[in-house]
């Protein structure tokens, strides 16, 4: 499709652009930026106080399907992901079957590819089946195309087999992608503060974090794998990243929406929609996070969507599933980060496209002339409830449902198609 | 929270937790309460206030005492009772606590009385599942135990009478007690200043400060001088769990000894939620001893309970009649 996007803010790290201009696409690529006010054309988008910005990559996502159709399946959460603007995802290996075999990956690219929303470059299983004792064959993963590998939400408690992990995986290069929580000590349900002990649910402390955090990077400067910690909580662990890097140890590390936008206090009246692994802290907390992205410590914003069906959630509290369907409110959640001024436009936008590409080593969305079209375009004004109408994700686990939020995609391009257009 | 277990003219309509009910209100549950220690001196014991009612006691955990309590407080308010040991059959089946509560629901019950290992599990239930049934929380995990924590302010106030002046030290494992967290919303609410929690760190809660109290690690300290001495029960486990060495240093250190009592008030009384251990939190002079209240709150217990089930009965009753006279007010349902 051929288009003219007329009055948009352009923003592109990667190019050091901002600018209020316009934009022509044609057959799937960048024809021109700057005044088209003399080209006519057909397809014409006023996008007068909307932002445009290279189509963002997620570190950290879960997109179910295989035995997991009921919360979600590959098609409807990459749609979500592009009604979210995002062309690059890097879904985690927790799926069921388990992502620790080249067969799994494959039918997940292909099944993304056939959906045509998104592009995946999947995380594989660090340890066979995710059980901490055996390795997966990392080299044939990573020529089936993996990014890194990770155990997701499950700690390899042995150190001699963690050692070999690293060691193995530095062997080939490969980069090592960890959730840093303690086993023993992430027990809990909850943040172990105030509100966990009014309202007597089993803490998680921030120990169990930065002893984790400390732990694999001991490991990362042991073997020299270059390592990336996913979804950060806490400001102890915000400082122990900071100080890694000062050192000039080679790591990354993101942090989810969720943890930038909510609290402990979220779950106070036994709120399951806000029953996360990792869990929500404290507001000292939250800011030690935004300030760990303003300083450059945290490199990305990953969703950590996790789509469930109703049933998942409706229990005491202690028995539901944990995670959040973010898709949905991702938009709302960046424009409410953005009204703060504690971040610039340009650090959320890269937080959300040029870093996280960079640390998926691929191709870094840009938006120049002759480029693939791969960008997204945000409204951030616009007004909407979000319900199930509205609603783009499979999950029900929405936690903003029937809210009015303010903030919306308009339009995403992933790799010369459009992939959302509302 | 507060709002779930009140109806929108701030009647009891469920029991949860004492947290967000105000002064009033549990002044009105004490003085029900007080009425009803009268019932159970009379000869004929009970009171038509239930009749033609249905209670039905859904213990998911383990209680002889709290269960046979609500049981006798039921049939002292001529309700219909039914007591389900639900607590292996459901999950063996493999049925979920929510389709459970759905049967249950469907068979026309006025009350059910909820004991349960996760905390929140009353407030689920009233929620989600049933909120035009009358829930009562008879424990839920270490969240709250509404009913314990108000017989004994009932106990405290037939005892001590005003609770401004008294110092109150609760003993043991503040962790895992359910108990503790409503003993300290209560004894705030009813106007105590000096509310001391006594125990090691590893059973003391995170951030616990932030209700309101002191906590002493030195037993001396902690109940100096305090007007009331409540101990809690130490589950054997903890020593497993590696929460304590053994239960001997456990005694030496925090068991309430005929000695030791005597660095509280001379008039000190000593509590305890039961069932005892004599030798483990307390010795059993103290526990058998003149200053112990231990069996009149139990006695105290089954008119608390009789209590808030009348006023939690009399809350949905209005609730309902409210939807009856106009069905599309939901309003009437908050």
């Amino acid at each position: 499709m051929n288009m003219v996007i007329r009055g948009a803010r352009l923003i592109d790290p990667s190019l050091n652009l901002d600018t209020v201009t316009d934009l022509h696409i044609e057959d799937g690529s960048i024809q021109a930026i700057g005044d088209l006010s003399g080209l006519t054309h057909d397809h014409n988008i006023d996008a007068q106080g909307m932002l445009l910005c290279p189509s963002f990559v997620d570190l950290h996502t879960c997109l179910r399907d295989f035995n997991q159709i009921q919360k979600g399946t590959i098609t409807s959460e990459t749609q979500a992901a592009a009604s979210a603007g995002f062309s690059q995802l890097c879904p985690s290996p927790d799926t069921q079957p388990c992502s620790d075999a080249g067969s799994v990956i494959s039918m997940i690219t292909s099944k993304a590819q056939a959906a045509g929303f998104c592009q995946l470059l999947p995380v594989a299983a660090l340890t066979k089946d995710l059980n901490g004792s055996q390795l997966s064959n990392m080299e044939a993963l990573s020529r089936a195309g993996v990014i890194g590998f990770s155990n997701a939400g499950h700690d390899i408690g042995d150190n001699t087999v963690l050692l070999r992990c690293y060691e193995y995986a530095a062997t080939f290069g490969l980069k090592v992608m960890v959730q840093a929580q303690d086993h023993a000590l992430g027990q809990g349900h909850m943040h172990a503060g105030p509100t966990a002990t009014r309202m007597g649910l089993d803490g998680i402390p921030v120990i169990a974090e930065t002893l984790s955090i400390s732990r694999h990077l001991e490991f990362m400067q042991h073997t020299g794998v270059s390592g990336h910690f996913n979804q950060i909580t806490s400001a102890n662990g915000v400082e122990l990243i900071r100080r890694a890097k000062a050192q000039g140890q080679a790591i990354t590390a993101d942090v989810s929406i969720a943890h930038l936008c909510f609290t402990d206090t979220a779950v106070e009246g036994y709120s399951s929609q806000y029953h996360l692994q990792p869990p929500l802290r404290a507001e000292s907390d939250r800011q030690a996070l935004i300030q760990g992205l303003a300083d450059g410590t945290i490199d990305a914003i990953c969703s950590a969507h996790q789509p469930h069906e109703s049933a998942a959630k409706c229990a005491p509290f202690a028995a539901t599933a944990t995670g959040m369907a973010t898709y949905d409110m991702f938009i709302p959640l960046v424009a409410q980060l953005l009204s703060t001024k504690q971040l610039t436009t340009q650090q959320l936008v890269a937080a959300l496209s040029t870093q996280p590409a960079h640390i998926a080593q691929t191709q870094v969305p840009s938006i120049a002339v002759g480029q693939v079209a791969n960008f997204t375009l945000i409204d951030l004004q616009h007004q909407w409830q979000l319900d199930a109408d509205s609603q783009v994700s499979q999950g029900t686990n929405q936690a903003l449902n029937l809210q009015q939020l303010t903030g919306r995609t308009r339009l995403t391009w992933n790799n010369g198609q459009i992939s959302y257009n509302r | 929270m507060s709002n779930l277990q009140l109806t929108s003219r701030g009647e009891l309509k469920h029991f949860l937790t004492l947290a967000g009910l105000d002064r009033l209100m549990l002044e009105r549950i004490l003085d029900t309460a007080d009425s009803f220690v009268v019932v159970g001196n009379q000869e004929v014991k009970k009171v038509p206030l239930l009749r033609g009612r249905t209670v039905v006691n859904l213990f998911f955990e383990n209680s002889t005492r709290t269960r046979s309590t609500f049981e006798l407080a039921a049939k002292r308010l001529s309700a219909d009772v039914l007591t389900l040991d639900i607590k292996t059959s459901a999950t063996s089946k493999g049925e979920s606590l929510l389709d459970t509560l759905r049967n249950l629901r469907s068979m026309h019950s006025d009350m059910f009385i909820v004991r349960h290992t996760d905390s929140g599990a009353a407030h689920f239930i009233a929620e989600q599942v049933a909120p035009d049934v009358a829930i009562i929380n008879a424990g839920d995990g270490r969240h709250a135990h509404p009913t314990q924590a108000m017989l004994d302010m009932l106990t405290i106030r037939r005892h001590k009478g005003n609770f401004e002046p008294l110092s109150v030290a609760i003993v043991g494992d503040i962790l895992h007690s359910r108990v503790a967290r409503d003993q300290i919303h209560a004894l705030k609410t009813l106007g105590c200043s000096d509310i001391r929690l006594v125990g090691p760190n590893t059973l003391m809660p995170n951030s616990i400060g932030s209700m309101g109290v002191t906590t002493h690690t030195d037993m001396d300290e902690g109940i100096k001088d305090v007007d009331v001495v409540i101990m809690l029960r130490l589950q054997t486990e903890r020593m497993a769990s590696a929460f304590l060495p053994s239960a001997g240093e456990y005694f030496r250190l925090y068991g309430l000894t005929t000695q030791r009592l005597k660095v509280a008030k001379a008039d000190a009384i000593v509590m305890h939620p039961g069932p005892i251990n004599r030798g483990i939190e307390i010795e059993s002079a103290v526990a058998d001893g003149p200053q112990s209240m231990i069996l009149n709150q139990v006695s105290y217990g089954i008119a608390i309970r009789m209590a808030v089930m009348s006023m939690a009965m009399s809350g949905q009753m209005q609730q309902r009649q409210a939807l009856v006279a106009n069905p599309t007010n939901t309003e009437a349902q908050v």
